[in-house]
């Protein structure tokens, strides 16, 4: 992680537009992915990435470095924004955009991709079942690929909590998965049966 | 418990290094390292770890928006800057010209209260002091 120059580059973003894009382009990808395995949609990743940073140039005179990561406050808004986000949708059941192109998609697409696709999404919804902090520690080790001690950082705990969340997490998620598997085969049986 | 609680350990810490190869942050765990039962135990787990490893990988948000919202950025920033300067500006002139007020009014205020106090002694004085044609009044 980039944290020789970090501490000078915040302090310098606080009176400087030019140092605040150079964190902005250090970190986007980043919040982005995470935001983006949050929501399961490119559209509303970029709304809430573009929001996240919105929010931070808004308070980045305010930040204190207390000697964490600056991708770890980052992370913090990006995770409240989500938070309201999935408040707002559980209100008002919307479609996104990103999921009526994936339908489309899928219906043209081969039967064996299709599968693939099918079962790629049922393992990122069940993800998205998880609670944050558990989908926060499989984004940052898988898709961002950060070591324990990296994730304890950022997460603001210990090397060893970290290695003892990744257990707890999945143990979780293969009984969700279980249950899932499960219950879709009961519902299938059901069909077939009426 | 105890023993329960070691094999937990065990399988927290294989899980772990599991994990650090899979994002090629350490050489593979040997098979040796685990007994046939505790590679039995979590083989599911670590399968459950492969197929994340598969399927979370780095998404990326098109360049346009990337650029995009740097573009924005660095616009609301200068904004917001010029615009704390000029706030930090009116609070300074602000502070000065209210302390330009309070030491004249400290100073008219200063004069008002010896005139008045000068006064009051003036007067005091004169209704305590004695007129020479009363003394020299025959009884």
């Amino acid at each position: 992680m980039p944290e020789d120059n970090e501490s000078a580059l915040i302090a310098r973003a606080k009176e400087d537009p030019e140092a605040f894009g150079l964190l902005y382009e250090r970190y986007v990808g980043n919040i982005y992915n995470y935001i983006y395995y949050r929501t399961g949609n490119h559209h509303d990743a970029e709304d809430l990435t573009a929001r996240t940073f919105l929010r931070a140039l808004k308070h980045v005179s305010r930040y204190v470095d207390r000697g964490a990561p600056f991708s770890a406050w980052l992370y913090r808004i990006a995770h409240n924004l989500v938070a309201n986000w999935h408040r707002d949708r559980n209100r008002r059941q919307i479609i996104s955009l990103d999921d009526l192109v994936m339908r489309a998609l899928k219906r043209e697409e081969p039967a064996a991709l299709a599968e693939e696709r099918e079962e790629r999404d049922r393992l990122l919804d069940v993800i998205r079942r998880l609670p944050p902090e558990r989908q926060q520690l499989l984004i940052l080790k898988f898709v961002e690929q950060m070591s324990n001690a990296e994730i304890g950082e950022v997460m603001g705990r210990t090397e060893g909590a970290i290695k003892s969340l990744y257990h707890r997490t999945l143990v979780a998620l293969r009984k969700e998965l279980t249950n899932e598997r499960d219950g879709r085969g009961k519902g299938t049986g059901r069909t077939s049966d009426g | 418990m105890d023993r329960m609680d070691q094999n937990e350990e065990r399988a927290i810490e294989m899980l772990a290094a599991h994990g650090d190869v899979l994002i090629n942050r350490r050489e593979a765990v040997p098979r040796t390292d685990m007994s046939d039962e505790e590679h039995g135990r979590l083989a599911p787990l670590f399968q459950l770890a492969e197929r994340l490893q598969e399927n979370m990988y780095p998404v990326q948000p098109s360049a346009a928006f990337v650029r995009g919202l740097g573009k924005e950025l660095v616009e609301n920033a200068k904004r917001q800057i010029a615009l704390t300067k000029r706030l930090r500006r009116a609070v300074l002139i602000g502070a000065a010209a209210l302390g330009s007020l309070l030491s004249v009014a400290s100073v008219v205020g200063a004069i008002v209260y010896v005139i008045a106090r000068s006064r009051a002694r003036a007067q005091a004085q004169a209704i305590h002091t004695p007129t020479s044609h009363a003394e020299g009044a025959p009884a």
